[in-house]
């Protein structure tokens, strides 16, 4: 009876603490192979006897699609070879890694209902794709796929697989793993419809020539580096998969073989997982692998509480914590583990794409459809006001919509500053010039406030200083905080006035499509959040939708940018181009601490940020823990470190 | 003691409250803080009280807004009271300002650039108890919280002693299948897990003050309702019931002016330990983050800042001692009125 009690309310909880997940990660139909399933429904299987396995159909192939019967004998084959190694060669294998989740998984798939938990972050960079992407030149490395060539219609890619790659157990990865791939997230019973129509609507085919040369071919044409960050998904073990209608019950407990450096060992239900090093891995002497993904374990413990995490780490019993936050870098990182040595701080700067945040306004709306009134909404938002106070002046204002995409980025675009003078001028440019006795202004009756909506409890204190702020320019911001995935859900159907939150970007290039076409405005469930609609600006978007030439698709962008900017559909709100960690001193990093690309600087995994292979750099040092561990017993000091990296700083 | 019309019984009653000194001056003490919290715009507030600015008299407090511009600042939004006060005392030219004892309100956040929130406590500042960690007045923050704390309490007593008191009034009374259906549809009401309810609807809408009060009355009513069902049953076999019935009284007048008047105490008796469970309640839910939308005031909002900011002892400090406070003042007089209305007067509450 507990247990069915239990379940509901873990799940909730889940949820709950994954208050930003539902706000951002949920980047759902953002068109990207390690994206997040929205699949949430439950399975129509009824409870007979042992389910028959399913054969699944070969794949299938729409007319004006498909990829040639024989391999092509003009492709030109390439790989990459010239660029830096990163990892440090003095980098030492062993060790456990001690981290912790904040939740246990609901599950140990990485596709269907409960998949998108924190802990497939762990799960998902182990799954090793053809290639990955250095994280200094973000050009394509190898990975599964030691070589690769483009098809001549601009939307195909063949890849040569190294043969020595391996799955975690012992089988090899073979071209027709990637051929199951594509029948496996387009079969129903892995019941991902957002995999399910991914795997069907842009990747339009898949062909194995030989066992170690396949072909792909993508819906459209796109510059090189984005055909692989698109098209490059990774292999599934067709040994290892015994497709039923009950798939998504039987494999929930049962971890997937993997490609990548760790696979799941020992789990311990409630209480921890832990991550073991894969004996012998195929990809250890390879350029780019080689001196990382060092200990040999990581094991990732359950504590369900942010704060009581902290405690445990000073004590010593989780290696590495984040410090993002103003208040746990600042206040709570302080004390006698950090004066006397036992514990460094790191500060990194990195060169990633920036979370589009802020305020969005919807053009549903009366009032709000006036740019005018969005104008002065612009400029009566004091968001220095709130970085130079309860940020500690450690956020940056964001520019615009989408910025830390390099080239791409429209860099003469500067935001909207709270200006009274300016907010009182637009705001009586649209007839908002009286004001009634409390303060705010009027227009026929209709007073100048709204709603914002928004899910995360912890950002209420950025609010309540913006709200106090407007009332200076004459305007009202009701705050109204619901559940994360009620206030997504309300966001997506528009039934806002203000949304507070945003989206996470990833990738090569910012994106319009999703939150700037008019077809999006139309619908509800989309992430045009601001009921955007412009035909000029979808006829721009098009364009860059479709092409494949860089220098028009920056051109484009560019001028996208100017025109979100210029639109003011948008407010946008901070930027944090960087990340702040503490671990204890026998967690050693190369010199240079991580890389123009690391989200996490104390990442094991293959991949962070989604796309760039710079996780792994750290090892332990056994002989320092001792030392650390009976200095400090002893009251021995060392010399206290702060470490800052900003040599990538933009 | 000269009291109007009342009836030796409740005199007596009274006298017997005034004796039990820590029960009576507990209810003295806490009709004070009610009093004052009722205005407590003249006590804290960062409006002020009075201005004198050029030969006229402002009172800003309840008045309409008044911009800068009043006062020949430059700004059109509300006037910063505080540095209106500071910049004619050094000007000197006979302007003046009178301030609260606590010049900020609940909503105000005191931001310097310099410094980072929570400030602890200043005299200087005038922030006696510090403040949270957006700047807002911990002082401002509890007295407001108060006020909606105590303002909620009372309505949600009111909603579910009317609803109580009548549907258990009618049970004892009517008694037979009545009594049975609804002990039964209250056995099964009772048994709502209310935070769980309170949770969905908080997913679900913003809750306000009303909505609040509405949920959580939906879902108390029914503690009142055995009691004033076993009281009335009793008091319905009494002669004076038969004797009003006998001389033609209807049941609504035999109910309401018989057999009410001589289950007050019942009624009476309660009603503390309800306002305690009604601060308590809505104090739990602001911690948890179901109860009032932020920035209300509130008294679980400053609790969970607390905890969550152990290295500002202040702020949580000064809601632990406060709530201790009121709810052991509350209960002071929920015991006295206990006793005072206790027939049998030689016993004894531990």
């Amino acid at each position: 009876m507990t247990l069915e009690f239990g379940i509901p309310l873990s799940r909730k909880r889940e949820r709950r603490l994954l208050g930003l997940a539902a706000m951002f990660l949920l980047v759902a139909g953002c068109g990207n192979v390690s994206d997040e399933s929205n699949g949430e429904s439950e399975t129509s299987s009824d409870a007979e006897a042992a389910a028959a396995v399913v054969v699944l159909p070969p794949i299938a192939v729409a007319e004006g699609d498909g990829l040639p019967a024989t391999l092509p004998t003009d492709l030109v084959w390439e790989t990459n070879d010239q660029d830096p190694e990163f990892a440090s060669p003095n980098a030492v294998k062993g060790g456990t890694l001690r981290s912790y989740m904040l939740a246990f998984p609901l599950t140990m798939r990485l596709v269907g209902p409960d998949s998108n938990g924190s802990f497939s972050g762990y799960l998902r960079p182990n799954l090793m794709g053809p290639v990955s992407f250095h994280p200094f030149t973000r050009r394509a490395i190898p990975a599964i796929a030691s070589e690769w060539a483009f098809g001549d219609d601009g939307r195909t890619i063949y890849y040569r697989i190294n043969p020595a790659a391996r799955w975690s157990d012992g089988e090899p990865v073979t071209t027709d793993d990637f051929v199951f791939a594509v029948q496996f997230m387009r079969s129903e019973q892995i019941v991902a419809p957002w995999y399910n129509n991914y795997y069907t609507d842009r990747i339009r085919d898949v062909k194995a020539y030989d066992d170690y040369t396949y072909g792909v071919q993508g819906a459209d044409a796109k510059p090189r580096n984005e055909m692989h960050y698109n098209y490059a998904f990774g292999p599934k073990p067709r040994h290892f998969h015994v497709m039923t209608d009950e798939w998504v019950q039987e494999y929930n407990w049962r971890p997937e073989p993997t490609t990548g450096p760790y696979h799941v060992g020992t789990v311990s239900k409630g209480r921890y997982i832990d991550l073991d090093r894969t004996e012998d891995w195929w990809a250890d002497d390879l350029r780019y692998f080689r001196n990382r993904f060092n200990p040999n374990r990581v094991r990732v413990k359950v504590i369900r509480d942010q704060n009581a995490a902290f405690q445990l780490f000073l004590k010593g019993e989780i290696d590495t914590f984040g410090l993002v936050l103003p208040e746990f870098w600042h206040d709570k990182a302080q004390g006698e583990e950090f004066d006397n040595g036992y514990i460094r701080k790191y500060w990194l700067y990195n060169q990633l794409p920036q979370p589009s945040i802020g305020m969005f306004f919807n053009t549903r709306e009366p009032m709000l459809n006036e740019r005018d009134v969005r104008f002065g909404i612009a400029h009566s938002l004091n968001y220095e006001k709130v970085i130079n106070t309860i940020l500690r002046g450690d956020y940056e204002r964001l520019p615009t919509f989408q910025v830390g995409f390099g080239e791409y980025d429209n860099t003469s675009i500067q935001p909207r500053t709270f200006d009274l003078k300016l907010a009182d001028e637009y705001f009586d440019k649209a007839g908002f010039i009286d004001r009634d006795e409390t303060g705010i202004r009027v227009r026929e009756g209709q007073r100048l406030a709204f709603t914002v909506t928004y899910g995360q409890p912890h950002h209420t204190d950025r609010l309540v200083i913006l709200k106090e702020e407007a009332k200076k320019a004459g305007l009202e911001l009701e705050l109204q905080l619901l559940d994360s995935s009620a206030a997504f859900k309300k966001q997506q159907e528009k039934k806002h006035q203000i949304a507070w939150g945003g989206w996470v970007s990833q990738g090569f290039s910012p994106r319009y499509w999703e939150h700037f076409h008019s077809v999006n405005a139309a619908r509800n469930q989309t992430n045009n959040i601001t009921s955007n609609a412009d035909p000029v600006m979808d006829e721009l978007i098009m364009q860059y939708r479709t092409s494949s030439a860089l220098d028009e698709r920056i051109k484009l962008a560019q001028q996208l940018e100017q025109m979100v900017h210029d639109s003011g559909v948008m407010a946008p709100s901070f930027q944090v181009p960087y990340t702040r960690e503490a671990a204890w001193r026998w967690i050693r990093l190369p010199e240079m601490i991580g890389t123009p690309t690391t989200s996490e600087i104390f990442n094991t995994q293959a991949t962070s940020a989604g796309i760039f292979s710079s996780g792994g750099l750290l090892w332990i040092d056994t002989e320092s823990k001792e030392e650390t561990l009976a200095s400090r017993k002893r009251g021995e000091k060392f010399e206290a470190r702060v470490l800052v990296q900003d040599d990538y700083r933009s | 003691m000269s009291l109007l019309n009342l009836n030796p019984q409740t005199v007596k009653q009274l006298k017997r409250f005034r004796s039990i000194k820590r029960g009576y001056w507990s209810a003295v003490l806490l009709a004070i803080l009610l009093a004052l919290a009722l205005v407590a715009e003249l006590l804290v507030n960062n409006r002020a009280l009075m201005v004198s600015y050029d030969g006229e008299w402002y009172f800003p407090t309840y008045a309409r807004l008044l911009p800068g511009t009043t006062f020949g600042l430059d700004y059109d939004y509300e006037t910063n009271y505080r540095e209106l006060r500071n910049k004619f005392e050094a000007a000197g030219e006979g302007n003046w300002v009178w301030m609260p004892i606590v010049p900020y309100n609940a909503y105000e956040n005191d931001l310097t650039s310099d410094r980072y929130p929570p400030y602890p406590p200043s005299f200087e500042a005038e922030h006696y108890l510090g403040t949270d960690s957006t700047g807002r007045d911990i002082v401002a923050r509890l007295v407001y919280g108060f006020r909606i704390a105590m303002g909620f309490s009372v309505l949600l007593l009111i909603f579910n002693y009317v609803a109580g008191i009548i549907v258990g009034c009618a049970m004892g009374y009517f008694g037979g299948a009545f009594d049975l259906l609804f002990q039964r549809v209250i056995e099964i009401w009772s048994n709502i897990p209310f935070l769980y309810v309170i949770m969905i609807v908080a997913s679900v809408v913003v809750p306000s003050f009303l909505t609040l009060v509405v949920v959580m009355a939906l879902l108390g009513w029914t503690q009142l309702t055995w009691n004033m069902r076993t009281s009335t049953y009793k008091e319905k076999s009494r002669e004076y019931v038969s004797a009003a019935r006998a001389l033609g009284a209807g049941n609504v007048r035999i109910v309401g002016s018989h057999i009410l008047p001589n289950t007050i105490a019942v009624i009476v008796t309660f009603i503390p330990f309800s306002i305690a469970s009604g601060v308590t309640a809505l104090t739990a839910l602001d911690y948890l983050g179901f109860g009032l939308p932020p920035p209300t005031p509130s008294w679980g909002e400053l609790l969970s800042q607390g905890t969550n900011q152990l290295q500002a002892p202040w702020i949580v400090s000064s809601v632990v001692v406060a709530m201790v406070v009121v709810l052991l003042m509350v209960t002071y007089v929920g015991e006295a009125i206990r006793e005072a209305f206790d027939p049998k007067q030689f016993t004894y509450y531990e």
